[in-house]
């Protein structure tokens, strides 16, 4: 088979996994090729808006297992190829060289067994880094029940590795991918946590000590193949991040490539909007010092398709706003709807130099028609006291118009309906229903 | 708040300079002594002629270098950068703005760089980051071609970024031999046995694509089309990542143009 015929082949195979980030160590050149960014790359976006940074491959199609979601899945009727390590180490090369891709990230189905997939792996990372002295990124997905000395091995040829934990519970993973148990998950993800803190460790004592994964671990899940709430879910992430001291934890909406009874029909659409308010609650908890407590409890499990975390929990908490730009703390700042951590740090800096007015944010970029309602400045105080119809007036998400008629949680048929076109006559007047219903719910 | 006396006072006059950084420089020092603001500021190149009377500022190296270090001393260093970078960008009437910056900056010192949302502060600051995040881009747009000897690209960015990119390619690409060509601003970084320079090119083009390279060029592609989700398919998004005009220059995007 031509190399042509196989990329395309194990490019199809890849997609659909969420993670394509370049980030999270900085390697400098100057040794053999490559380098790589603490910030990460993008070398280009694809038609569905993704950032494509990463030759994003399987290293085989081919697999023993039949998780019921994949595409790869054994019973599933797709062409199979496989890359031998010399082809695909040799590919890489030659798009790197042509600053198509910041380096490789690879994974792949499980061929014969575990340990023999990890020795493929192996193979290509080895020739990478020292056939072809390749310092560029390498991002692997360490295969299920691998051997641990072979995830060592791995992990040490790899800038970040990771895990999938594939779906939210025990009970899904029993259901949609039997091959998989919970501990066979979190085993090498502990071990991972382990060899990257020991690695740290030994670096400050030798300098020269190889590395293990620097740019740390990463995960990734489905969502909405599975009945778990979104409290659940968030819930789990905040335990991630929290015990495997993880960089990453990608959600990816589910998106049906095979018809199974178990799973959501296959003209069903993928949740975007719900895998879109994962990452902004994601976002609000990696760096805005939310608690995962804070965007969902109990009583509200799931989130709301109009209104954007950071904006539920403002409608939530009107008591604590207005805030005044030239004295709150950065805590206070960080959460007002529409600054982010950049104008919130820039407003710190400004407002020791002088005082600010509503004229100085505009000129400093920070975008004031949500912010507006929600502070205070030199000469400035909101237009209308704020109680929660005003507020989710205010902080209705246009974009949630443009999603369709999604629904948000897949299996809580009971969630608000969204005004469709026919309903309204228009989007102002959509919007100003929608607050109404919102407010009276919350 | 007491700014002092302004320094300058508006004059209905034409600065013409060489365009360099250290020409601007003599610039400053002009308008500086002189105290007065000049009514516009143009590069020889952007030169029209005008009824209004003109100065010429001609370069001298041991001027623009006191400048710099008054700027650094001052002002601050910060203020040094943002100057620098300013020059770099495509900002228009970029020297008229940096004048008014500056002779608020030696009035009132070290404060300015602060005062973010100043209105001779924040439109240098929203040129600067233009600058900064087109170099951010275009890290990641160049595309090369392997024509045997070395490898080539063609960019066409708005800001002067190549010597803002230089040390991340020749650094990554170490043992290669490389040119890039901005045909915007006719120059060319080039990259050979281990040393780099930027000098000025104009109409550079391009090797013929070899059969090896041709070959790469279609691998690329054809990953490109299909790493793309068909049901997520999203062109507004994709377009406000990679506008439009990057396109131009690389390889992927050819038939969508």
């Amino acid at each position: 088979m031509d190399l042509m015929h196989k990329l395309t082949i194990l490019t199809e195979g890849a997609k659909y996994d969420a993670a394509c980030t370049s980030s999270g160590t900085e390697r400098p050149g100057n040794r053999g090729l490559g380098s790589t960014l603490a910030a990460g790359c993008c070398h280009s976006f694809s038609a569905d808006g993704r950032c494509v940074t990463l030759l994003k491959v399987l290293m085989t199609n081919i697999c023993i297992y039949d998780c019921k979601y994949c595409v790869n899945r054994a019973g599933n009727d797709v062409p199979r190829a496989t890359f031998t390590p010399q082809e695909l180490a040799g590919l890489t090369i030659e798009f790197y060289r042509r600053n198509y891709i910041e380096g490789l990230f690879l994974s792949s189905g499980v061929i014969q067994s575990p340990d023999h997939t990890m020795e493929l792996l192996i193979s290509t990372l080895s020739a990478l880094r020292y056939k072809y002295d390749f310092w560029g990124y390498i991002h692997v997905k360490t295969i299920p029940g691998a051997s641990p000395s072979l995830i060592s091995q791995l992990g040490h040829l790899a800038d970040r590795i990771s895990v999938n934990i594939e779906l939210p519970s025990e009970k899904s993973l029993k259901m949609l991918a039997p091959g998989k148990t919970r501990q066979s998950i979190l085993t090498p993800m502990s071990q991972i946590a382990n060899e990257i803190r020991t690695g740290r460790e030994e670096l400050s004592h030798y300098k020269n000590a190889p590395r293990f994964a620097p740019a740390g671990q990463a995960t990734q899940m489905i969502i909405g193949a599975s009945p778990e709430s979104d409290l659940h879910i968030l819930n789990l992430s905040s335990g991630l991040y929290e015990k495997y001291r993880l960089k990453r934890v990608f959600y990816s909406a589910y998106i049906p490539a095979v018809a199974d009874s178990m799973l959501p029909s296959l003209d069903s659409k993928p949740p975007l909007l719900r895998e879109h308010r994962f990452y902004q609650a994601d976002w609000l908890m990696r760096y805005y010092g939310f608690t995962a407590g804070e965007i969902l409890s109990e009583q509200n499990p799931n989130f709301n398709p109009f209104l954007d975390p950071k904006a539920g929990w403002a409608v939530n908490n009107i008591h604590s706003f207005p805030a005044d730009v030239n004295r709150a703390p950065l805590e206070v700042l960080l959460r007002v709807p529409g600054i982010g951590p950049t104008g919130a740090r820039r407003i710190i800096t400004a407002r020791k130099n002088s005082l600010l007015s509503l004229a100085e944010l505009k000129r400093m970029g920070i975008v004031l028609k949500r912010a507006r309602f929600f502070i205070t400045a030199a000469g400035y105080t909101p237009p209308i006291r704020m109680n929660k119809e005003a507020a989710v007036r205010a902080l209705i998400d246009p974009s949630v118009f443009s999603f369709g008629t999604e629904q948000l949680s897949f299996f809580s048929p009971g969630s608000l309906k969204l005004p469709g076109a026919g309903d309204t006559r228009s989007m102002e007047e959509a919007v100003m229903e929608a607050s109404k219903c919102i407010s009276a719910n919350l | 708040m007491h700014l002092g006396e302004p320094l300058a006072q508006p004059r209905d006059i034409v600065y013409v300079y060489d365009g360099t950084v250290p020409g601007f420089y003599c610039c400053v020092y002009e308008s500086v002594f002189s105290r007065e603001l000049p009514l516009a500021v143009y590069s020889e190149e952007r030169f029209r002629p005008s009824f209004w009377p003109l100065k010429n500022i001609s370069p001298d190296e041991n001027v623009a270098r006191k400048v710099q270090s008054a700027i650094a001393k001052k002002i601050s260093p910060r203020a040094l950068e943002l100057v620098e970078n300013v020059c770099f960008s495509c900002m228009e009437n970029k020297e008229i703005y940096l004048l008014r910056f500056l002779q608020k900056g030696f009035s009132i010192g070290r404060k300015i760089t602060g005062m973010l949302g100043d209105p001779d502060v924040a439109p240098l600051l929203k040129a600067e980051g233009h600058l900064l995040r087109e170099r951010h881009l275009l890290v990641g747009f160049v595309r090369f071609s392997d024509c045997g000897d070395a490898l080539t690209a063609t960019i066409a960015p708005k800001n002067f970024i190549l010597p803002y990119i230089a040390s991340h390619f020749t650094s990554r690409f170490s043992g290669e031999n490389f040119l890039i060509y901005d045909r915007t601003h006719n120059a060319a970084l080039i990259y050979q046995d281990g040393r780099s320079q930027i000098i000025r090119a104009e109409g550079f083009v391009p090797p013929p694509v070899t059969k090896a390279e041709a070959i790469y060029r279609s691998l690329w592609k054809q990953f490109y089309d299909t790493v793309a989700i068909q049901s997520r398919e999203n062109p507004k998004c994709r377009m406000s990542h990679m506008p439009k005009r990057y396109w131009d220059n690389m390889v992927e995007m050819q038939d969508q143009l």
